[in-house]
């Protein structure tokens, strides 16, 4: 029955044709084939307000003091000055560069230094040199999910693909080094794959509908820019499943940027990373007015920081964006409401 | 007008020029033929290993001493903007040319060497960067503020397979 459903449910989805492949026109065909009404309400169940932080992709270097470093160094002393102290701190992925365990003994004693507990799940750049073998050995489960004064937090692993390597007879190095190049042209499409979402069903089937949630993938719930897996392939069932909920909040690494998206019951915003900006691809952005400006490449700063977020009572959140340099225009300056 | 010996007029010389003009041109058709397809074939070959080394060197490391590649920042060659070029750039402090922003990608974010002007390497880069923008308008010093230009991407590139198109 269950697979049946999200089988459908994909079908149904893939009427609306073309319109998945462009950013600019997905969230209200999506929105009006799922009979969502459109508009998402802000839910009316009272929680206690926090605030939390986030940080993601620092792409550290198995290479001593190199810039990276300072700069994730320089983002954990940013949250622990935060005022009040946020309740914990979320890790979006890409701790790592190539997967190599140094990479993440090293991320993790920079994490550590954090003075609030951190949740933190895995990116492309943590996975494919052992196949998460190093990452599960320091940080523990792939995906995760705890409650929160009121809220439900959820963690998955969005970067799974169906095995390209083996038919090239790759290396584990050769198939990180094809993982490591964004716009890689054999690696495929990227998701949570089926046993999360059995996990993600079982995980939520209990909760009442004004449950707020907040979910944190690596990579987008919604269709961005395939061609750099600025995506997750089974995020329409991921939003099957979250669709009998009030109000879901997702945030997402991997695109090194500032972007907000709206599909339904669900809002996003993408994060700055710790280590390089990313232009924004060639397609319309479903929100234009809500990125960032241009870094410059002089400044090994500009176009990186970490974030803030709060939750108020009745579960609006402001994504506060902390760049290091002077990257925002005024609109972003003043946060984000997801 | 006059010719050095004075006694051609502005209309006569007109006329000359236009049937030397001629006969050159008719000359040139019979001197040089064009193309033949499996010649522009092995010229587009030729540009496409050029494309290919380029698209290679942009994404390997070995041109800097800290991990990275041009490719960290600029996958596709987006935010590259050859189309711009030559243009003030303050990072270099001048008008200057794509290879020179290369050059100093290479040096400053990569710490590396800076390649010779008129070397394969460097001409492979070229190739590759303006290859992802073929098609794209000649506008030079446009200042794009969101930094990518459209990158014109996909069918027309030869690469092996993709699940990301």
């Amino acid at each position: 029955m269950r697979k049946l459903s999200r089988r459908d449910f994909l079908g149904m989805s893939l009427k609306s044709g073309a319109a998945t492949m462009f950013a600019g026109i997905f969230a209200p065909t999506a929105t009006s084939l799922m009979g969502l009404g459109g508009v998402a309400h802000a839910s009316t169940k009272k929680i206690t307000p926090f605030t939390f932080a986030v940080l993601t992709d620092a792409h550290l270097y198995d290479i001593p003091d190199h810039k990276f470093d300072a700069i994730l160094e320089k983002s954990v002393a940013d949250v622990n000055s935060l005022q009040p102290a946020p309740d914990f701190v979320l890790y979006g992925g890409d701790l790592g560069q190539s997967g190599k365990k140094e990479e993440l003994i090293k991320g993790k004693r920079i994490l550590d230094k954090l003075k609030m507990p951190y949740k933190i799940i895995l990116g492309e750049h943590d996975y494919y040199l052992d196949m998460g073998k190093a990452w599960r050995a320091l940080f523990g489960d792939e995906h995760w999910s705890f409650d929160h004064k009121g809220t439900h937090i959820i963690g998955m692993n969005s970067i799974l693909v169906d095995d390209f390597w083996s038919m090239r007879n790759l290396t584990p190095l050769e198939r990180m080094g094809y993982m490591e190049e964004l716009e890689c042209h054999q690696c495929g499409l990227w998701g949570v794959q089926e046993k999360q979402l059995d996990w993600l069903e079982k995980d939520v089937k209990k909760l009442n509908p004004d449950t707020p949630i907040l979910i944190m993938t690596h990579s987008p719930l919604w269709d961005y820019y395939p061609r750099w897996n600025f995506q997750t392939v089974d995020a329409p069932e991921i939003r099957q499943i979250l669709r009998k909920f009030e109000k879901v909040m997702a945030i997402h690494g991997h695109v090194h940027q500032v972007v907000y998206n709206s599909i339904g019951n669900i809002s996003s915003a993408g994060l700055l990373s710790t280590s390089w900006p990313w232009p924004y691809p060639p397609v319309d952005l479903p929100y234009p007015n809500i990125r960032m400006n241009r870094a410059d490449p002089g400044d090994f700063e500009d176009g990186l920081g970490s974030h803030s977020i709060d939750l108020a009572s009745n579960f609006d959140g402001i994504v506060n964006y902390r760049a290091f340099s002077d990257l925002l225009p005024e609109n972003v300056k003043r946060g984000i409401k997801l | 007008m006059k010719n050095i010996h004075g006694f051609i007029t502005f209309k006569n010389v007109s006329l000359a020029t236009c049937v030397v003009i001629t006969l050159i041109a008719l000359g040139s058709v019979n001197a040089k033929t064009p193309p033949t397809s499996a010649e522009m074939e092995d010229q587009k070959n030729m540009l496409m290993s050029a494309v290919k080394r380029g698209d290679d060197l942009w994404h390997t490391a070995k041109l800097g001493s800290n991990g990275l590649a041009c490719g960290n920042c600029h996958p596709d060659g987006s935010a590259t903007n050859p189309h711009t070029w030559p243009k003030y750039q303050s990072n270099l402090g001048k008008v200057g040319t794509l290879r020179e922003m290369i050059n100093w990608c290479i040096a400053v974010p990569l710490l590396g060497t800076p390649l010779a002007s008129d070397s394969d390497d460097m001409i492979a880069m070229e190739a590759y960067v303006m290859y992802t923008h073929r098609g794209v308008a000649i506008a030079p010093a446009k200042y794009e503020q969101h930094g990518a230009t459209p990158v014109v991407s996909g069918p027309g590139y030869p690469n092996a397979n993709s699940g990301n198109r």
